[in-house]
């Protein structure tokens, strides 16, 4: 960890345009909740339509992916990520930063509002609101490493990272069972599974495949960018 | 102790052009084309051609089953695939969206080339038509190739019972409407970024954020009876909204039950004029920066 690597990483996801995305998601998950709240009352099952479809299925994702790929992908398209590569800092100790920044970012920009959201719609009931605050948590850092490592390997890693969540997490794994073994969304969900008991979710991913993959992929993901790093070159392409 | 002067001016030859000059029309033709190609990966890297490629190939797919189906096992029911073909590839249609929109604006932003197109007799409103237009052929050249081949095997096998034609022209026509939504909505949220990355998210953000929106609302409304209002908020995913005003007008099926009357149209209408407005205020400021 290098506190000013995070820092100036901080800068640039925070002071542009890009805060936008961030905010604005959450924002909405949880105007849909009041609004939902407000028309019908509290409700698990709308809370759980809501957490699965809407915080887990979409905002969740598409948060891991600006913030794994921002911290990193806008500087080496840029070129400039060659000033940070020049200094005498080792390339993993800046991919583990990189990752430290966009994790917290998830835990604030998408665990926190799920939970809030959650909240707002069921209470403390069935732990709908801690499963999936846990599930998004668990899952955004495991996007964040993931998405990092794909902002380091191709400059398309916005369009291959959306091929990632919308065909194989979304197509792939409505039809296909086994393709939900390899996805982070299922795996999140698993977790929200084992701390819920409400009746309208269930996962067919167990906590005991989920957790351990998690980890796998999380701690992998960190050290293939780290050697990336070392061996990176700046080539043109488009 | 005075030398000779040195210097020489020589002449290298430089010459006015005297040719035909092929004006405003053609500029903006030519513009078009270029950037027509370059959503295709034409005339770029190889590496700028895989992801379209990848896509069409993924979008030709239901198409090359059905027709192994058509013929192996001569089943018949066929009509509802045209119609419903955009709905069901929305994902890769909306990912070929993101992926290509910023490519056609974002690069010219980003190295301020802007006013050097309008140092040509192109304007800001010609530099706009040519990207919104070849976004547009793009998208319904994704779509209309898959349907076309869907409809030239279709022919071939020769099942029995009448042809589709109905529903194919039909489909094509739903294919032009959400094709200039979609390039309209695209070019205006790539082009508020000089970013490529942040343009991609920008754009499959939004598709994400209305289609889980609408899921969402169309699921709890539907839980709860509201059925009437449930069909509504389908409307908030374009592609949705497309179907209903392609089902409405060509009177062909659809994928759900949308609400009758003319909302539908009126909101596509209104879309696709907010997003035409963002665009121009967007060019008009940035042409001037």
């Amino acid at each position: 960890m290098n506190a000013v690597v995070a820092d100036i990483t901080y800068r640039a996801m925070l002071g542009r345009k890009r805060i936008w995305l961030l905010v604005l998601l959450p924002v909405a998950l949880i105007g849909m909740a009041a609004l939902l709240r407000a028309v019908d009352g509290p409700d698990e099952h709308t809370a759980v339509i809501l957490m699965k479809t809407f915080a887990v299925g979409t905002m969740l994702p598409l948060l891991g992916l600006i913030a794994g790929t921002g911290v990193i992908a806008p500087e080496i398209e840029d070129g400039t990520i060659i000033h940070l590569l020049a200094k005498p800092i080792s390339r993993p100790v800046i991919a583990v930063t990189k990752f430290a920044v966009a994790a917290s970012l998830l835990v604030v920009f998408a665990a926190l509002p799920t939970f809030i959201a959650a909240y707002l719609l069921t209470g403390a009931e069935s732990g709908v609101a801690y499963g999936f605050t846990l599930g998004a948590l668990f899952g955004g850092v495991a996007y964040a490493a993931v998405f990092l490592l794909l902002g380091v390997v191709t400059r398309h890693a916005v369009t291959v990272g959306v091929i990632y969540a919308l065909v194989w997490e979304g197509v792939v794994g409505g039809y296909v069972p086994g393709a939900r073994k390899l996805s982070i969304q299922q795996w999140a969900q698993s977790v929200a599974d084992h701390f819920s008991t409400s009746p309208f979710f269930s996962t067919d991913v167990t906590l005991g495949f989920a957790v351990p993959a998690m980890a796998i992929v999380t701690v992998g993901a960190l050290l293939w960018a780290g050697r990336r790093l070392r061996v990176l070159s700046l080539t043109g392409d488009d | 102790m005075t030398s000779e002067p040195t210097a020489v001016i020589h002449d290298i030859g430089y010459r006015h052009y005297e040719g035909p000059r092929l004006g405003r029309a053609n500029a903006v033709y030519a513009l078009a084309v270029h950037s027509l190609r370059g959503t295709f990966g034409l005339g770029r890297p190889a590496r700028a051609k895989i992801i379209p490629i990848l896509l069409m190939v993924i979008m030709l797919l239901p198409a090359a089953v059905t027709i192994a189906a058509m013929a192996i096992l001569k089943r018949p029911e066929l009509g509802a695939e045209y119609p419903t073909y955009a709905v069901v590839m929305q994902p890769v249609i909306a990912i070929f969206m993101a992926a290509q929109s910023p490519y056609l604006v974002a690069p010219d932003l980003r190295f301020r080339v802007l006013p050097l197109y309008l140092s040509r007799p192109l304007g800001v409103i010609d530099y706009v038509i040519a990207k919104v237009a070849a976004l547009t052929v793009a998208l319904f050249l994704l779509l209309a190739v898959p349907l076309t081949v869907l409809f030239v095997g279709e022919l071939l096998v020769d099942l029995p019972g009448p042809l589709h034609t109905g529903d194919y022209a039909a489909a094509m026509g739903g294919a032009v409407i959400l094709a200039l939504l979609l390039a309209l909505i695209g070019i205006a949220l790539a082009s508020v970024t000089p970013r490529r990355g942040l343009g991609v998210a920008s754009v499959i953000a939004f598709y994400l954020f209305t289609s889980a929106v609408a899921g969402v609302f169309y699921l709890v409304l539907s839980a709860t009876g509201r059925d009437d209002t449930a069909a509504w908020a389908l409307l908030i995913n374009p592609f949705f909204l497309v179907e209903a005003v392609q089902s409405a007008l060509f009177g062909v099926v659809a994928s759900n039950g949308y609400p009758p009357g003319p909302g539908a149209f009126l909101i596509l209408v209104g879309a696709g004029a907010l997003a035409a407005t963002g665009i121009l205020l967007r060019y008009r400021k940035a042409a001037s920066a």
